[in-house]
């Protein structure tokens, strides 16, 4: 399965490349949705993937029995994703805000902390 | 003794929490203020107990490394700890005068104190995922603080600034992922030996890449750097400082740890890129500061500039070369804080950061042309200021080597880098206002003159200092570089080989 | 500058009167040491200033830096003295005094250091305090970049400079001059020609020899206390300290010598020639300092007895005589409001004073006996005709002086003795300050002359310490008898008298030739801006502006970072296990690449979202199947805030494409299926590899025994690594914070404001 899930990351990876890359700041986001669903998988297929067999202690156990599945990238995996819920929330609010003050969310057009070159003078 | 590893962490975050229950009052600023002078102690202590014992480490929730989270202090991330606490508390005083009441009941303080809290974090962290943790919080901080205000230019930096730091984070993220099922640990101290031990070789030199790249955003190197003069110069000068000070060179450290602890194994390869990219970083960037015409902007792209001497440092990879890179990315903290400081204050006497709309401040204020001198050319490595030794090293470990190409762009560099800072001194200092204004310091009223002051005074007596009495902090950089040169304390206190106390 | 001035301010103030008193003081001082080194002692003073770099705050007097401190403290205090009545009442003067007192002590420490980057420590400091002096009339552009000039230039050849002390050092094991020089002359060293070339560049744009030469007539932007002192008497001389204190390891090879005698020939005659050209008096003599510059490193390129004492009394009447004739000139720009050679004449009369130093320094510049310049020139030309390269040294050498003499008698003959010319300002004798200075280092050229042994007492010492080995001595003499030298003398002024007959004819002449010569200075100006081209257009494609460029180079970058690894080192062979895996799996793998083609495809928002929930729903499917649960839970609650939030914002935000379709991007789509495959390659390689599950297998183990859980993600979450968890609470906390100052901040800002009042502000 490893292998399958490499082929999935490669395409999430790509899509969300492909989506960052485009005008509109919004298809970033989703290119930012997409890519960190690729790096969870990353760290999950990296540790291993186990079929079937959480991550628990049986009830009289003092550890599971048989092989389960390895339980430190599923903490991690858990970190990141609300790590990067929180900063896709922000994200999300900054797109808000620029999108209601400079009306526009293609990349192209702003151009308010670099101003292409002679446009100050226009401004001003 | 773990206690203080944790004191530097912890005192910010409550700090942060407090100043947000009272953002609302002018109670804030006091509470931010002490916060900042507790962080100091509390890193200062950390420096002294490591100055005496060498690496201490603390392991977290008590489970031995490299099962648990360890802290862990060596010379490098004291320092880094220590100057992280002063540039906290020079921009904290910076900001009582600086920051308006509008941006304080927006939790300004509370973010501020986060990110502090964040970049300490970073540096004192000895595991690798929790790098990436401590990475976040300190990047969702700065996010806050950038935007902080919403005026248009921010926004859109803003907007540069996220999208691209989003990017090297989740490569840093996956990098973390891989190196893990590469080596099964995460514990940076552990890493050392596991990654050592890895069949596969060649897919360890592709996983440092991946982390070169990652880090190589948050540091600013050539070709990555683009965030940075898209957004340094947008926000309230006291953010900016701290960010000039502190957010790249917590991507310089973490790639000084990993590239001097972890990935060791293909020095030829990695670290001869890293080479050539330090200097492309450099010249792009002393270039790119030639270019403008604003105070900030300047001043933003000598960060990358100058961080291209300090990864320099680290990619020569020999004692006298990575002594350099320590003392630089020390000295220069405190230098580009300072110049940022300076910039505020010279906004708000003459109106503007445009080069070409500002000037006269050299003849109606004088103490802040000499407080501007201090640090502008010590920037530009003149003696006998702190950057004259950190370029000397520098250029000494090139020449060591006899790597004469490397020796020539470090010195240009340098020229070039009084180009720039006699541009603002010429067209900010000596040139008459356009408008005929007198910058007079009492155009700012005295209630915001004397916080924002203090902290540039501070910081230019401590670049005068650490020129003319270099010899403590030579001597500290040589034990750091010969401390990331051969890690074994580091390893062994950390994985409790040598005697830890309780 | 003239409002800037305080007419009715005493001169007589702190700033005014202390730095000259003490620099006399200093003076007075080392004095006191002259006889100790006339006698062949010297004195070493060292402290460790950084002993991990091998750096010594080490002072060494010995005979050389004893001549150059007389010069510094002696010259520095009435120059001084001079200024505090020359600037009186200028509202910067104390900033004047400032900087000219640090330059003084800088200058100081220059010729005392014996270590070699103490000494550098100085260099640097003295051409920062030059490019404050030179600054001076700072509201002038003109001055402004003189000044930035004269660092530039300066502060470039001190780099070279200082690659050259590191690489001495490195070599040669020790950055003590002293010690350097005891060794003997380096010229058998591998290292000798780098070493050489790059002290040599610092020395040549320090004491501006042609072609670096330029920055120092400009630097008459400065005050003429500061051009007498920096830029005649002292600073200039640097270089040629330079030179002369590393004499004994340097010199002793061919290329040191022609070297020397080259740049220095042609600096000289280049100066001498330009000096004729000149209206301005101050131009005039700023080239005649050029010429002097020129002159000394010509001779220092010999190593004879002959040679090296020309040299060291050549500069230290030049500096007497030179400072003198600058003050002088500054006391009749002060009195007349002029400069202009062509107008001043016939002051000798209103400022008999003034007339009398300005007559008594050019005496000795033009080399006349009895005055110490002629001893200084027979020396000198003593030296010439023993230099290996003799015919060219002497015919530089008798160009050269025979114009000084022309040069001597425009700037001090003509504007005193002259026929009266029409004044700005009716003229009158200038305050005793001002006269105290050019008076006695006026006579002090006199009284050298006629008491020869006196100044040798101070120049045979520096002598002796330039030669590394005790000189004969004796050859400083008003009488040599009848000899070459002589003869030269003789020669010199009569052709100095020619040329200054006709000097109006030459200057024509010379203009004329000027025109069509290379325009050094315009060449600057020209660097500047070729340099500045190059910035701007590096800039201007790396820094472009648009978050798009930026993204695209990252990525790029992070392809060619991962492919290079992955090319340049065995990675080993990739085997595609995807062997035995059921319908569910590829059935969950199917629902992702949907989802995710159908985020790619679509201009709907409202399609897009949900196809990213559709990719969410499969990557918790994933993690169900793989025995991730809790994983699978909190990636689903999170995937629902998503579509919330998503629903709440996203469809406030405008269409994804404004055209309504998308454009197809091939470009972006190959970096994008790069990176793509390549993490997929990289995966791939890592799970193939063996893995360590210790980690795993110790959690395993004490997650119920010791840590009292049995959800061991749960366990690792809360107790082993509780500060991830932490540090995750506090950004999600922080992320909703910011994101609430964000949309609160920028909501006050509007209705404190309004939108239309900020666009005005811009």
């Amino acid at each position: 399965m490893e292998s399958l899930t490499a082929i999935i990351v490669g395409v999430l990876v790509a899509a969300s490349v492909y989506l960052m890359l485009a005008p509109s700041f919004l298809r970033f986001l989703f290119g930012l949705i997409l890519l960190s669903n690729a790096a969870n998988l990353v760290i999950f297929a990296s540790g291993r993937m186990t079929e079937g067999a959480p991550a628990l202690v049986p009830e009289g156990a003092s550890a599971p029995t048989g092989v389960v599945g390895n339980a430190l990238p599923q903490a991690l995996v858990l970190t990141a994703i609300v790590i990067g819920f929180g900063l896709l929330a922000f994200t999300l609010a900054l797109a808000f805000e620029a999108y209601r003050r400079l009306r526009t969310l293609e990349t192209e057009e702003m151009r308010e902390a670099e101003p292409v070159e002679g446009g100050e003078e226009t401004r001003a | 003794m773990s206690w203080l590893l944790v004191f530097p962490i912890a005192i910010p975050f409550a700090t942060a929490v407090l100043a947000y229950l009272w953002r609302n009052g002018a109670e804030g600023k006091w509470i931010s203020l002490a916060g900042s002078i507790g962080s100091l102690i509390a890193s200062g202590l950390l420096m002294s107990a490591v100055l005496r014992e060498g690496v201490i480490a603390g392991q977290m929730s008590n489970w031995d490394a490299p099962f648990g989270i360890t802290l862990v202090a060596d010379y490098l991330s004291a320092v880094m700890v220590v100057i992280t606490a002063i540039t906290g508390l020079a921009t904290a005083i910076y900001a009582m005068g600086e920051i308006e009441a509008r941006l304080e009941r927006l939790g300004y303080h509370a973010l501020f104190q986060v990110l502090i809290a964040g970049v300490t974090g970073a540096f004192l962290t000895g595991d690798l995922f929790n790098l990436y943790v401590w990475f976040e919080v300190m990047l969702i901080a700065s996010f806050g603080l950038l935007v902080l205000g919403g005026s248009k230019a921010q926004l859109d930096a803003g907007i540069k600034y996220v999208a691209l730091n989003l990017i090297s984070t989740l490569v840093f993220l996956s990098g973390i992922g891989l190196l893990y099922g590469l080596t099964g640990t995460l514990n940076m101290a552990d890493l050392r030996g596991a990654v050592a031990a890895v069949e596969n070789q060649g897919l360890v030199t592709v996983i440092a890449m991946m982390f070169m790249v990652g880090f190589g955003v948050k540091a600013a190197v050539f070709p990555l750097f683009f965030w940075l003069p898209a957004s340094y110069h947008t926000p309230s000068f006291a953010v900016s400082a701290v960010f000039a000070g502190l957010l790249t060179k917590v991507g310089v450290y973490a790639l000084m740890r990993m590239f001097t602890l972890v990935f060791v194994g293909d020095v030829g390869f990695t670290h001869e890129i890293l080479i050539w990219v330090s200097v492309l970083t450099m010249v792009t960037g002393v270039l790119g500061a030639a270019a403008q015409t604003d105070f900030r902007k300047i001043l933003s792209f000598h960060i990358i500039s100058q961080i291209g001497y300090m990864t320099l440092g680290l990619a020569l990879f020999t004692p006298l070369a990575l002594m350099g890179g320590v003392f630089y990315l020390v000295h220069h903290i405190i230098v580009k804080a300072n110049l940022f400081l300076v910039a505020g204050v010279a906004q708000k006497l003459t109106g503007d950061t445009d080069l070409n709309r500002i000037g006269g401040l050299y003849k109606s204020s004088p103490w802040l042309a000499a407080l501007f001198i201090v640090p502008a050319f010590s920037l530009a490595g003149f003696p006998p200021l702190s950057g004259f030794w950190a370029k000397y090293l520098i250029v000494m470990a090139s020449i060591e080597l006899q790597a004469w190409v490397i020796t020539f762009f470090a010195l240009l560099v340098g020229l070039l880098t009084i180009f720039s800072m006699t541009k603002i001194w010429g067209m900010a200092f000596w040139k008459p206002h356009p408008d005929g204004i007198e910058p007079v310091p009492e155009r700012i009223p005295a209630a915001v003159r004397i916080p924002m002051m203090i902290p540039i005074v501070g910081l230019a007596a401590m670049t005068v200092g650490i020129g003319l009495f270099p010899e403590p902090f030579v001597q500290f950089a040589e034990v750091s570089a010969a401390q990331l040169l051969s890690p074994t304390d580091y390893v062994d206190t950390v994985l409790g080989v040598r005697g830890m106390a309780p | 500058m003239a409002e800037d001035t305080d007419p009715n301010a005493p001169w007589i103030t702190f700033a005014g009167i202390a730095p000259a008193a003490i620099t006399a003081a200093l003076f007075v001082w080392f004095l006191g040491h002259a006889p100790t080194i006339a006698a062949g002692g010297s004195i070493r003073w060292a402290w460790d200033w950084i002993p991990s770099l091998q750096v010594t705050l080490s002072f060494w007097l010995d005979g050389l830096s004893l001549m150059f401190a007389l010069l510094i403290t002696g010259i520095g205090a009435l120059v001084m003295l001079y200024a505090a009545r020359y600037l009186a009442g200028h509202k910067q003067f104390a900033r004047f005094a400032l900087y000219l007192f640090l330059f003084m002590l800088s200058m100081l420490g220059l010729v005392l250091a014996d270590n070699l980057i103490a000494l550098f420590v100085f260099w640097e400091l003295t051409t920062f305090t030059s490019y404050l002096l030179i600054g001076f009339s700072h509201a002038d552009p003109k001055s402004r970049r003189n000044a930035l000039q004269a660092l530039l230039l300066t502060a470039a050849g001190g780099l070279a400079l200082l690659a050259g002390f590191i690489l001495l050092g490195l070599t040669q094991g020790t950055f003590e001059i002293s010690v350097l020089n005891a060794g003997g002359s380096l010229a058998g060293s591998a290292w000798y020609l780098p070493i050489l070339i790059l002290v040599l560049l610092g020395a040549f744009t320090k004491s501006a020899q042609v072609p670096f030469h330029f920055w120092l007539p400009n630097a008459m932007a400065a005050p003429t206390p500061v051009s007498a002192y920096l830029h005649s008497a002292t600073m200039v001389k640097a270089g040629i300290y330079l030179l002369a204190r590393m004499h004994p390891s340097l010199s002793g090879s061919e290329v040191w010598l022609w070297t020397l005698t080259l740049f220095g020939g042609v600096t000289t005659v280049f100066a001498s020639i330009m000096a004729l050209r000149q209206i301005d008096l101050k131009q005039t003599l700023a080239y005649t300092t050029l010429m002097a510059l020129g002159t000394l490193t010509m001779l220092l390129g010999g190593s004879s007895g002959y040679a090296i004492t020309g040299a060291m009394a050549f500069l230290f009447v030049h500096s007497l005589y030179k400072a003198a004739l600058f003050l002088t000139i500054g006391l009749v720009d002060h009195a007349t409001g002029t400069r202009d050679a062509d107008v001043l004449g016939g002051l000798a009369r209103v400022m008999p004073i003034t007339a009398l130093a300005a007559a008594l320094a050019a005496l000795s510049m033009a080399g006349i006996p009895p005055f110490l310049g002629f001893i200084a020139k027979e020396v000198a030309y003593s030296g010439a005709t023993g230099s290996p390269l003799w015919p060219l040294v002497i015919l530089l050498a008798l160009a050269a002086n025979a114009l000084m003499v022309a040069v001597a008698a425009i700037v001090a003959w003509r504007p005193f003795f002259g026929p009266q010319g029409r004044l700005p300002r009716v003229p009158h004798e200038g305050p005793w300050a001002m006269l105290l200075g050019p008076v006695i280092l006026a006579v002090l050229g006199l009284a050298f002359g006629l008491l020869p042994g006196l100044a040798a007492l101070i120049i045979e010492p520096a002598v002796n310490a330039v030669m590394g080995t005790p000189d004969t001595g004796g050859r400083l003499k008003l009488w040599a008898g009848f000899n070459l030298p002589l003869l030269l003398s003789v020669v010199t002024l009569a052709l100095g008298a020619v040329l200054y007959l006709r000097h109006q004819t030459l200057r024509e002449r010379i203009a004329r030739l000027e025109a069509r010569g290379p325009d050094f200075d315009a060449g600057w100006d020209r660097l500047l801006e070729h340099f500045m081209a190059v910035a701007k257009g590096q800039t201007r494609i790396i820094q472009t502006g648009r978050l798009r460029d930026y993204m695209f180079v990252t990525f790029g970058v992070l392809l060619a970072a991962i492919v290079s690894g992955l090319l340049a080192r065995n990675v080993g062979g990739l085997e595609l296990a995807l062997a035995g895996l059921s319908v569910r799996e590829w059935g969950v793998a199917g629902l992702i690449v949907a989802g995710t083609v159908a985020t790619l495809l679509t201009s709907s928002r409202v399609t897009a979202i949900v196809a990213l929930g559709v990719v969410g729903i499969g990557v918790a499917l994933i993690f169900i199947i793989y025995s991730a649960p809790d994983v699978a839970i909190t990636q689903l609650l999170v995937e629902l805030l998503i579509v919330v939030l998503f629903a709440v914002a996203a469809l406030k935000l405008p269409m994804l494409d404004r055209e309504g379709v998308q454009r197809h991007r091939p470009l972006d789509a190959v970096l994008a299926v790069g990176v793509g495959a390549a993490t997929t390659v990289v995966l791939m390689l890592v799970t193939q590899a063996p893995f360590d599950r210790r980690l795993t297998e110790f959690f395993e183990a004490s997650s119920y025994p010791d840590a009292h859980g049995r959800n061991i993600v749960n366990v690792i979450l809360v107790d082993f690594r509780t500060l991830d968890t932490f540090g995750e609470i506090a950004v999600v906390v922080v992320a909703a914070l910011g994101a609430y100052a964000l949309l609160k901040g920028g909501r006050s800002l509007v209705r404190r404001s309004g939108d239309a009042a900020e666009e005005e502000n811009k």
